[in-house]
């Protein structure tokens, strides 16, 4: 069984892990699914790996021997802006997700995940279906809170710009925090279910910090480079 | 050494101390009694003696004498048929750039002068002039067409009130110019000075029945206020001639002196610190019947009373006084008392030349200067005390300037100790909730990775230490996920449990329902600590795996409601499952039944140190775990054991 894309052609995803056992686990979960498969061990073959074509999905992890992932996945934002980018985590913690989530990342997969649900989120993820954790949404909710609060000095964590967010948005971020589905948020907000993940997404590209010296302020705010 | 010596010697030792102070004061005292004899000498004016008039013809109860001023008639009491003094004097019109005058430098109680038998001067007419206690002089112009070349006649007749005795000093007439001047003197001594003080008097009555009002903790300042007042008023109130149209004015007038005189001597009393002793209301009396006399009995009876209970008690006062002020310079050495008991010496020695001059002691002579002395005193006290007062403020200023420096510190002290406080509380905090997180931890993530270190050691693979490894990364996950602030909506917990519960049902093919009763779902709980949160969730955790392994459930549902209780809302968070129920497995397996019983204790126990009720009620066709929230989470984990 092999995932084709729209084109008719493989699904190729780059894989950057350094932990060699879990590459193995998750390469063999998307393979099996029936995905094309690069794996990546550190930041410099990850940026080799690139440099030959791009891939339809780069799963990266954040800590890599020589470099942050948060670099690789806002090069690939910038190179190839077609390319879906989720970030393998550990534990699912705000503060590295978040962090990646603004250089133009989509979510995240947790290492130890079942192999079928790898399948489905990356299978979800290339349908268009930007997936949000009930911790993510949880985050970015208590961070419009603190805005809209006027606390004087800066929430702990990553900078995080939620400004741009509608107050629509904020309802399904709130929905999802609180563990409702998408139907259920739809029934209590009015909406269709169908229009839930559009917003979602449009909810991930208004936390995008766009442009290459806004990345790189919010990667030196946040101590990701050594001026 | 026996405590009578003691004593003895110690009384030896306040009694020289005593003699050596009362000593110098007596001298000091002596002095002024001396100074102020002189003085009283010195200020006596000079008149123009060139045209003095003493000789006179007096014609007295129908008998006629010659008599040389200055002369006493007798005391009398009717205002018919005076002493008529009758004398002559030359006229010299060369001598005279202006008109002449006559000038009459004291007499008592009134006088009508006339020149060749015209009434030039009647001194009840003047009001000032009328008091006995001052010494007004009179001086009237003679108009030149009475005036003759030559000799000219004068007559004058004294008008005597009794009980003291009609005085009349020589008179003086000549030159208007020449003898103007020495009327000029005496009036500014004994009519404008007097008038002066009362002036200030006045006003210093207000100033201190002000503070007294202000201060009725301090009486001192209230005695002294009423005793410049009836003063002020004795001053300015005019008195009455006989036959006086208001002779109960009289008596207030007349009582006046010896009531003022009690009030300074409790002023006195007052002002040195003594307790004001019980029959110290006794100094009041005199001046009291004095008034009661002179408002129910017509006079001269009055005067009387007032010359002899009056007078003495002024004097009386005046001795008190000055025994109370010398006490007070003996034991307090004070530039207060001193200038007080001088002031009180000067005064007493004055009513004696009073009293000496009334009793014709001093002969030829009747200036009365107890009142213009007792004037001056008073004023001086006053000043003494507004000093004193100034003083006081000044003092209440630096004691403020103290107070707000020493607040100042207080309150840096204060602050730094807070600081150190809350530096303390929040390391304090940090301890506790280091300890909870430990022992999250060691129960849940420590017991799964030895579990895990002792599977792989038996040499165990597969499902056994992948379901303890995936246990201790959930656990470690749910430690880490209620670390995070919620802010009390304990929904936000519940959403990413969800998740987890999910992804962990899903391999087994257990479908979880999610019931939320409102979209709001469970009540705020500003007091939610994170502690809390892991106990629910893992009561939560607990009652899904008993499903999973022990119940063998194929649906789970979650449902969360709100309810209204007794004292607000309440939430609800029930599992059901569709399990065979652990009672079956309590019977059935063995192995698990103690597994089961403990999972069951625990949960318990969660419950109770979050103040949540559980209930659990199980049968074959199910379990179902209900656990209702308290409406306010406990502060402290008391129930932790």
């Amino acid at each position: 069984m092999t995932e084709q894309g729209e084109t008719g052609e493989a699904i190729t995803i780059l894989l950057v892990e350094d932990d060699a056992p879990t590459c193995w686990r998750l390469q063999d979960a998307l393979v099996k699914a029936g995905y094309q498969v690069r794996t990546a061990g550190t930041l410099g073959e990850a940026r080799s790996a690139l440099g030959n074509a791009a891939p339809r999905v780069l799963l990266t992890d954040l800590r890599l021997p020589d470099g942050h992932g948060v670099e690789l996945i806002r090069e690939t934002r910038l190179r190839f802006p077609d390319t879906e980018i989720m970030v393998i985590s550990a534990l699912g913690d705000e503060e590295s997700v978040i962090t990646a989530i603004t250089v133009g990342a989509t979510g995240y997969l947790l290492k130890d995940a079942f192999p079928t649900d790898i399948a489905t989120t990356v299978r979800d993820l290339v349908a268009g279906h930007s997936p949000i954790s009930a911790s993510i949404a949880r985050f970015i909710v208590r961070r419009t809170q603190g805005t809209a609060q006027g606390a004087a000095e800066p929430p702990p964590g990553p900078v995080l710009n939620t400004a741009r967010l509608t107050p629509r948005e904020i309802d399904i971020l709130w929905g999802i925090a609180k563990g409702f589905s998408y139907a259920e948020i739809a029934s209590h907000l009015g909406l269709s279910r169908q229009t839930v993940p559009g917003h979602i997404k449009n909810i991930y590209r208004k936390l995008e910090v766009h442009t290459r010296s806004e990345a790189v302020f919010e990667a030196v705010q946040q101590g990701l480079i050594k001026l | 050494m026996s405590e009578i010596a003691a004593k003895a010697v110690v009384t030896r030792a306040r009694r020289r101390l005593w003699r050596s102070r009362i000593l110098p004061y007596l001298l000091l005292q002596a002095l002024i009694v001396t100074a102020t004899i002189l003085g009283l000498q010195l200020l006596h004016p000079n008149d123009p003696e060139d045209f003095a008039v003493s000789a006179f013809t007096l014609r007295e109860d129908g008998t006629t004498r010659p008599v040389t001023l200055p002369h006493f008639t007798a005391s009398r009491y009717s205002l018919a048929d005076p002493p008529l003094y009758t004398s002559a004097f030359t006229f010299r019109p060369a001598d005279a750039g202006s008109g002449w005058s006559v000038y009459l430098p004291r007499f008592s109680n009134a006088v009508e002068v006339a020149i060749n038998d015209v009434i030039v001067l009647d001194s009840r007419r003047d009001a000032v002039a009328n008091r006995p206690d001052r010494n007004t002089p009179e001086i009237a112009t003679i108009p030149s067409s009475l005036l003759h070349d030559g000799a000219n006649r004068i007559t004058v007749r004294l008008l005597v009130w009794g009980p003291l005795k009609g005085f009349l000093d020589t008179i003086y007439i000549g030159p208007d110019e020449a003898v103007r001047p020495a009327y000029e003197t005496r009036t500014l001594l004994f009519v404008t000075l007097p008038v002066v003080f009362s002036a200030w008097q006045s006003l210093l009555a207000v100033i201190l029945a002000i503070m007294w009002l202000m201060r009725r903790r301090e009486p001192v300042y209230g005695v002294l206020a009423l005793g410049m007042l009836v003063g002020a008023v004795q001053a300015f109130v005019p008195p009455p001639i006989p036959p006086a149209p208001y002779p109960r004015l009289a008596a207030i007038l007349l009582a006046s002196a010896p009531i003022e005189s009690a009030l300074v001597v409790a002023f006195a009393v007052l002002f040195f610190g003594w307790r004001w002793p019980r029959y110290g209301l006794l100094l009041f009396v005199p001046g009291f019947a004095i008034l009661l006399v002179g408002l129910l009995a017509s006079q001269p009876i009055p005067r009387i009373i007032f010359l002899f209970l009056g007078v003495p008690t002024v004097g009386i006062c005046l001795m008190l006084l000055a025994v109370i002020v010398t006490r007070a310079v003996i034991k307090r050495q004070d530039a207060a008392s001193f200038t007080f008991g001088c002031a009180v010496t000067i005064v007493l020695v004055c009513w004696f030349h009073d009293m000496f001059s009334v009793f014709e002691i001093i002969p030829e002579e009747r200036i009365f200067v107890t009142r213009l002395s007792y004037s001056a005193m008073l004023v001086a006290i006053g000043a003494g005390l507004t000093w004193r007062f100034a003083r006081a403020l000044n003092q209440v200023d630096s004691f403020a300037g103290q107070l707000v420096a020493r607040v100042r510190e207080a309150e840096e002290r204060l602050t730094a100790s807070f600081a150190r406080e809350e530096a303390r509380a929040r390391a304090a905090a940090l301890a506790n909730e280091r300890t909870r997180l430990m022992r999250d931890l060691h129960d849940g993530l420590g017991g799964q990775l030895v579990s895990i270190v002792a599977l792989s050691e038996r040499g165990h693979e597969g499902a056994t230490i992948t379901d303890a490894a995936r246990a201790a990364l959930k656990d470690l996950r749910l430690v880490i996920d209620s670390m995070d602030d919620i802010g009390g909506d304990l929904m936000l917990a519940l959403g990413s449990w969800r998740e987890r519960a999910t992804a962990q049902l899903r391999p087994h093919d257990i479908a979880l329902d999610w019931r939320v009763a409102t979209p709001q779902g469970l009540p705020l709980h500003p007091e939610l600590r994170p502690w809390h949160v892991i106990q629910i969730v893992r009561i939560l955790d607990e009652a899904v795996t008993n499903a999973v392994k022990h119940a063998e459930a194929r649906h789970i549902a979650v449902s969360i409601e709100t309810l209204d209780g007794a004292h607000g809302p309440y939430g609800v968070i029930s599992v059901t499952d569709d399990g065979k129920g652990f009672a079956l497995a309590v019977n059935g397996a063995s192995a698990s039944a103690g597994q089961t019983a403990r999972g069951l204790r625990n949960m318990r126990s969660r419950a109770a140190r979050c103040g949540a009720v559980l209930d659990l009620t199980s049968d074959a066709s199910g379990t179902c775990v209900r656990l209702q929230l308290p409406q306010r989470f406990p502060d402290s984990d008391a129930a932790a054991g």
